[in-house]
């Protein structure tokens, strides 16, 4: 029973995919399931079915009226469809689902951690009001630096903790590789003995005394960390590559500099070459780039973990070496758009016009 | 910090068939970046970013000898001219006036200086625009030998006029608060206390140390005689003094990075051959030279194999010593090896073998060293992590047509919710308006709706921290979802809708609402803890905040798998009249309880005191049939009238 039932389907099916015609399937509709049709014929034998059968029987019947149904009511419309072309209006806009908008900011996170997540990095999170041992202290910065002036980063109306400072707005993603370690350093002492490894990445507000047209107090930075035994500049320059490539499109290139900075020795500064001019420094007309410094546009800073970096949280530098690289959301996604934004606050003016725009 | 130099200054002291395009890419791939090469008449201006490490590199004499080593490890022959420099001996033997000079140590750590006799007159050509390209006005001769020396030993220089100052001793000290002076500019400034002045026999400050002369003891057309003098001063000094009177000067911001004082001595008798060159000048006093404590440079000692596992490719020993001997370093090489001792302008920058690491690999050449991608860490990941749920809740209001804003955390007295005494405050605002750590998102988000009066209809949100103080500790980040629906008949159904839409999506239903008249609100639970609430502001206005951190607590993938039944279901729509009083939920939660067959009730229409229910009706076990439903429906009716005098129309 249930087989003929599947076979009359088939033939019913094959039937109305043949034809368009109107008459036709109103022909196909009254054989198959008219009051005399096929179907009714067929399920006059359904006594004769074993009584535990019939539900299941019963139900594939259903089905079968069901799919013949909407085959003759689709082929139906398709042959209305036709007609209907010329009175369709088809410049009329259409009846949109809403559609509103992530942040800039947000999109380039988002694609910034997919980029990082592809080659092994784990992304995590950290305090943004922090003690000052995790943003300077432990990494290297000397007591007199202009970074801890009053002038460059916000400091918290609070009693300084007898061990770790200050209560401060933590000015880069860094204070981020501190937290890393030393959390890596304690899991391991309390149990695992397995030597450590990190690859981490660390998105998040961040904040520095200064607002002008290329300057936000609230910022964004990403900051990638890479704590191994073996881990070397090349092992930089690889995943300087590789974001580059990923981020900015296969044609550009990246290359590593000379810098200075207190918590990594040797310090990087990181750029990419420049997408307007091609890296040249010139536009075909001869004209200097306005976009980049000879050909090439500043990334951001990296380097290799300084040894009194790892000392700090608790590891060995005789043992363990790595590399860190702290970079700016902000910059890099105007870098890529490029994006002549004049003045960078817009950003954050949260003008709804602006917004909408991405 | 920036320089700018001219090629052909770069070159009295640098021998090379180097172009200067060459020059500059050497220089930015593996020395200091050179942001600007630009053509000038004949010659050429380098625009030099130098790092605050490297103070050696702000003068010409310094980056040319850089230069010579960068050029000769890329095979480009080179070779660095030193400034020639008058004898010592030669000049301190005259006599004539004599100054004595009171030092205190702690504040300055060496003091070179000599009177001359000179004559007040224009600089030659080549002196000023010299200056002029390095960005440096020229003035008269006087006060243009001291900016070129300073340019090209690279350390700052001052000349005060010996004749106005009129004094046998100058007294270096530090200067208490509220004490006045008037700087060489006309400006006049109130000291605030701990900076460094140098007074005369009057007790008159006459200089401020390392930041700017003053305007009692400057040079003048009518100079006769000058003091011309070089000091080395105490760097934290110099930055909070300069910092606090804003006064950004050329010579500060060399000051305030520790520049060798072994210079200060190259600087005055550069100087003086200089002033006797284009100043007709003569030196009238035996040569000042007060240095305590000279400088101390460090041994320091690195393996061939810790420099081979930090940059990634192997280095022979020898090659490395040969770089560091091209910087100035004095190298041996024991085993596998090798000690150095850094030259003084480098002694406050290299202290430990990853300083040494660092000269050797810059040399050697970045782009020498390959790319790789570090190891893959054999860790098991968990995708639906907080980013996760995060990333799938501002989407889903994406599409539902909410606009996502970034507002400060920062916020002025007026946003801040509770007493403002506990608020976590910034000691150093930028502003009034970013004073308090924000413990509250909504208030943010009623100014970005008030900021964009021109739009009717308003659909924003934003996923940010909230700041909780805690005692004695970091304050707690709490995430927060918070958003604003303001538009023409705004309605809270539609919010409550949002919500209830993200949280199933999240995987958290079984939702509990209940009103708060307090603040005109409805409060969403899930197990008796609070998830957030939608509030009721004005007519057009409703808003909405979630505890975000709760959410991400009971969000979960997991998904249930229910059976299918069969059977098909039966569905039938009912209308019950009610007070306005009854709560919907109630009624609809009276109707699933009646039986076990009723799998589903929703609310399809409300009109006046009538309600209208869709229910379905399906078994597991059976076809229903109307027989089945007609004592359910009865149960149903006396239930609802029983409970809410309720009857079905």
């Amino acid at each position: 029973m249930k087989e003929s039932l599947l076979r009359l389907k088939n033939s019913a099916i094959s039937l109305i995919l043949d034809t368009n015609n109107q008459d036709e399937l109103e022909e196909l509709r009254i054989q198959f399931l008219g009051r005399n049709g096929e179907l009714t014929q067929l399920l006059k034998g359904l006594p004769k079915v074993a009584k535990e059968d019939r539900p299941e029987v019963g139900r594939v019947a259903n089905e079968v009226k069901q799919i013949i149904e909407n085959a003759l009511m689709q082929q139906g419309s398709a042959a209305k469809e036709q007609k209907i072309k010329t009175t369709l209006d088809v410049t009329e806009p259409g009846i949109r689902p809403s559609l509103g908008h992530t942040h800039l900011v947000t999109q380039a996170i988002t694609e910034i951690t997919e980029i990082f997540e592809r080659i092994g990095f784990s992304r995590v999170r950290y305090p943004e009001v922090e003690w000052d041992w995790y943003a300077f202290t432990a990494l290297n910065f000397p007591d007199n630096h202009p970074a801890r002036d009053d002038w460059e980063t916000f400091f918290i109306d609070h009693k300084p903790d007898p061990k770790k400072g200050t209560m401060l707005l933590t000015p880069h993603t860094s204070s981020g590789q501190i937290r890393e370690m030393v959390s890596a350093v304690k899991s391991q002492t309390e149990g695992q003995k397995a030597p450590i490894e990190i690859k981490m990445l660390n998105i998040a507000k961040t904040y520095r005394r200064q607002s002008d047209v290329s300057h936000t107090p609230m910022f964004h930075q990403f900051e990638t960390l890479v704590i191994g035994q073996n881990i070397s500049i090349a092992h930089l320059k690889g995943v300087l590559d590789y974001f580059v490539k990923s981020y900015f499109g296969s044609k550009r290139t990246s290359r590593i500099r000379p810098y200075h900075f207190q918590f990594t020795e040797p310090s990087f500064e990181t750029d990419v070459s420049c997408g307007v001019c091609d890296g040249k420094g010139n536009l075909p007309n001869g004209e200097a780039c306005k976009m980049c410094k000879e050909g090439w546009l500043e990334l951001g800073g990296a380097g290799m973990v300084h040894p009194n970096v790892l000392k700090a949280c608790g590891l060995d530098p005789k043992k363990y070496s790595g590399f860190a690289s702290g970079w700016g959301v902000e910059r890099v996604l105007t870098m890529r758009e490029g994006m002549q934004i004049d003045d960078i606050r817009l950003l954050y003016a949260n003008d709804l016009d602006f917004l909408k725009q991405f | 910090m920036n320089i700018q130099i001219l090629d052909s200054w770069l070159r009295d002291h640098l021998k090379t068939k180097a172009t200067p395009k060459q020059i500059a890419s050497m220089l930015s791939l593996s020395s200091v970046s050179v942001e600007r090469l630009e053509k000038q008449k004949n010659d050429w201006l380098y625009d030099i970013e130098v790092t605050t490490n490297r103070p050696d590199l702000m003068s010409v004499v310094g980056l040319a000898r850089e230069t010579a080593t960068v050029l000769n490890a890329n095979r480009i022959e080179a070779s660095f001219k030193s400034p020639q420099l008058p004898l010592v001996k030669t000049a301190s033997r005259r006599t004539g006036d004599v100054i004595v000079i009171n030092n205190d140590p702690k504040l300055v750590h060496r003091v070179c200086a000599v009177v001359m006799e000179v004559k007040v007159k224009n600089s030659p050509a080549i002196i000023k625009d010299r200056l002029e390209a390095t960005g440096i006005r020229s003035l008269n001769n006087l006060i243009d030998v001291t900016n070129y020396v300073m340019r090209v030993i690279g350390h700052p220089t001052h000349v005060f006029d010996f004749d106005r100052l009129n004094t046998k001793t100058l007294t270096i000290r530090e200067s208490k608060a509220g004490e006045k002076i008037l700087t060489l500019d006309k400006k006049s400034h109130t000291l605030p206390g701990g900076d460094i002045v140098a007074t005369n026999d009057a007790g008159e400050i006459v200089d401020l140390l390392g930041i700017m002369g003053l305007e009692n003891s400057v040079v003048t057309n009518d100079t006769k005689r000058i003091l011309f003098f070089i000091d080395n001063n105490e760097p934290t000094h110099m930055r909070k003094t300069s910092m606090t009177l804003s006064i950004r000067s050329e010579a500060v911001v060399l000051n305030e990075k520790a520049i060798d004082p072994e210079l200060a001595i190259d600087a005055l008798l550069y100087g003086i051959a200089l002033f006797e060159e284009i100043a007709d000048g003569k030196v009238v006093s035996p040569i000042v030279d007060i240095y305590p404590k000279k400088v101390v440079v460090k041994e320091i000692t690195v393996s061939e194999k810790q420099i081979n596992t930090v940059i990634g490719v192997q280095i022979p020993l020898k090659k490395s010593a040969e770089i560091l001997k091209g910087l100035g370093f004095a190298v041996t090489i024991h085993n596998d090896s090798l000690t150095a001792t850094p030259p003084t302008f480098r002694a406050h920058d290299m202290e430990i073998p990853e300083d040494l690491i660092e000269e050797i690999a810059r040399i050697y050449g970045y782009h020498n060293i390959p790319s790789l991608l570090p190891p893959l860490i054999d860790k098991p990941s968990n995708i639906y992590d907080a980013l996760y749920w995060e990333n799938r809740t501002k989407n889903a209001l994406k599409y539902w047509g909410f606009t996502e804003v970034y507002t400060y955390p920062m916020i002025g007295k007026e946003l801040y919710h509770g007493d403002i005494k506990d608020a976590i405050t910034i000691a150093n605002p930028l502003s009034e308006d970013m004073v308090y750590m924000r413990n509250t998102l909504v208030p943010s988000l009623l100014e970005v709706t008030k900021k964009n009066k021109n739009h009717d209809s308003i659909q924003i949100f934003e996923l940010a921290n909230v700041y909780i103080p805690r005692h004695h500790d970091l304050p707690n980040e709490q995430p927060v979802l918070a958003g604003v629906v303001k538009k023409p008949r705004a309605s809270f159904y539609e919010v409550k809708g949002v919500i209830e839409q993200l949280l199933q999506d999240l995987g958290i239903t079984d939702l509990v609402w209940t009103p708060d008249t307090t603040d005109n609100s409805a409060v969403v639970h899930q197990n008796k803890e609070e998830l957030g609430k939608i509030r009721i502001l004005e007519k057009h206005v409703i808003v909405f905040s979630l505890d975000f951190a709760k959410v991400l607590e009971h969000a979960t993938s997991t998904k249930k798998y229910q059976p299918l039944s069969k059977y098909p279901a039966l569905v039938e729509d009912l209308s019950v009249v009610a007070s306005g009083h009854v709560l919907t939920g109630d009624i609809i939660e009276t109707i699933q309880k009646q039986n076990a067959l009723i799998r589903e009730v929703t609310l399809i229409d409300k009109y006046k005191d009538t309600r209208t229910f869709h229910i379905v009706y399906q078994s597991y076990q059976k076809n229903l049939t109307n027989q089945d439903i007609i004592p359910i429906r009865e149960k149903v009716a006396q239930a609802l009238h029983t409970k809410f005098s309720a009857t079905i129309k």
